[in-house]
């Protein structure tokens, strides 16, 4: 084999190991994604790799609210349609586009970028509470609703910040939880089943 | 090693982590097989049936199949019965996990140890004094690995302990009774406890604060022992959030 050939070959198998990085990709995966850039797709290919430079070049966190954006602070945190006196944390910036579909919240936002998990080691520093502490007592922030995940981890992360919040005279609230909406007894998972009975409410 | 199928075993699942592109790798503490690592294919799928139920603190049973050192879970079922835990209790459930999940080998069953867990969790979730739980199943973990702490008596002597008395408490041997003013200034890395506490511990009576603080500071020596240069995240954990 020539030396060219083992050279292309190498960037190949760099771009296939590089493709590795994106979830649910592994090397099967990896593998076709580079050949179909490669062969069918090298004008889009050209503006994938510019776009990534761009974006890694350009994008970084809300000074308030933690998101991604191009700005210091992002177009939601800015908007003054928001009411400004409720705060709601999330976890990752995927539940926020989800809770925004609701158009049934108009407050603002702070999305954490994870999630207290203390088995892995993830503590109040790697998800910037102090940060989410200093954005809550502002003045302007009236009620701080948790809106973390109903997983042991994402309890644990509200109630940890409902304590501090709470501590500072913060108003705190946790989204409830529940049969589903148009949930029919017989098909929702028991565990869920057995949560709404232990957290029924008076009618 | 031959295939072997576990159906329905009660089981709690310790941890799980993602494992290739849709699967979860989840450490589970089941009674009769111990602790056991199971591939739970699929898991992270939206619609799979498994999501939702693979939580940590809930009874469940599991059902698997195993030829290799990973399983394959093949059932998840909800159990119930136990109220989930929530704040303190659940960061001190955190902490037992960690616990097993450090000291506690693959596929060595303790069902009593298996029970201890699961009542231990019944009392974290009615709201009982934490310290009093991870005391007792420290003590419990300690004991069923074969570690059981020299309380009674005093280490090589023989002589019951006597608990007017201050003592130093040597991991590898129990307790050795101080002499006279060498109480005054333990070394670092000694633990120095009173005779009273190591006989509140033998009878789980924890009803006395120092007793709670003697003892907490015996189990994390005796523990820190068995885990050589390792820190426990769960502990790490705690403390930052109560700096904070």
């Amino acid at each position: 084999m020539s030396a060219e050939s083992v050279q292309t070959a190498k960037g190949l198998e760099r771009l296939i190991e590089a493709l590795r990085v994106l979830p649910g990709v592994g090397p099967r995966s990896a593998q076709r994604m580079a050949y179909h850039l490669l062969q069918h797709e090298r004008q889009g290919a050209t503006q994938l790799a510019q776009a990534l430079e761009a974006a890694l070049a350009r994008v970084r966190h809300c000074a308030r609210c933690n998101n991604f954006t191009e700005d210091e602070i992002c177009g939601l945190c800015r908007s003054p349609r928001r009411d400004p006196s409720l705060l709601c944390v999330i976890e990752t910036p995927a539940d926020l586009a989800m809770v925004e579909q609701t158009v049934s919240y108009s407050g603002l936002y702070f999305v954490l970028m994870g999630r207290l998990s203390p088995l892995d080691g993830i503590g109040p520093r790697e998800i910037g509470l102090d940060r989410l502490i200093a954005r809550a007592t502002d003045g302007q922030v009236q009620e701080v609703i948790l809106a973390t995940n109903f997983t042991n981890e994402g309890e644990a992360t509200a109630h940890y910040i409902a304590e501090m919040l709470r501590a500072r005279g913060i108003r705190t609230s946790r989204i409830a939880r529940g049969v589903p909406l148009g949930g029919e007894l017989e098909y929702v998972d028991v565990g869920t089943i057995s949560q709404a009975l232990i957290d029924r409410r008076g009618l | 090693m031959s295939r072997r199928r576990v159906d329905q075993e009660p089981a709690y699942v310790l941890h799980s982590h993602p494992y290739k592109e849709t699967s979860l790798v989840v450490e589970a503490l089941s009674r009769r097989w111990g602790r056991v690592g199971l591939v739970a294919r699929g898991a992270r799928r939206p619609r799979s049936a498994m999501r939702g139920l693979l939580l940590a603190f809930y009874p469940l049973r599991l059902s698997w199949s195993a030829s290799a050192e990973l399983g394959t879970l093949t059932t998840v079922e909800w159990a119930g019965g136990q109220s989930a835990l929530s704040g303190v209790g659940l960061m001190c459930g955190f902490y037992l996990n960690e616990l097993l999940l450090r000291l506690l080998p693959r596929e060595d069953p303790h069902e009593a140890l298996f029970d201890a867990y699961a009542a231990s969790l019944a009392r974290l979730g009615a709201e009982q004094s934490p310290a009093e739980v991870l005391r007792s199943f420290e003590r419990r973990l300690l004991t069923e690995l074969g570690y059981a702490p020299l309380l009674e008596q005093e280490a090589t002597s023989g002589v019951p302990v006597d608990p007017a008395r201050q003592y130093r408490y040597e991991p590898e041997l129990g307790p050795v009774p101080l002499q006279g003013s060498q109480g005054a200034q333990p070394a670092t890395g000694i633990c120095v406890v009173s005779g009273r506490t190591l006989l509140d511990v033998a009878r789980d009576d924890y009803a006395r604060p120092q007793t709670r603080e003697e003892a907490r500071r015996l189990m994390r020596t005796l523990i820190a022992q068995r885990l050589p240069g390792q820190v426990l995240h769960t502990r790490a954990v705690l403390k930052e959030l109560q700096d904070l």
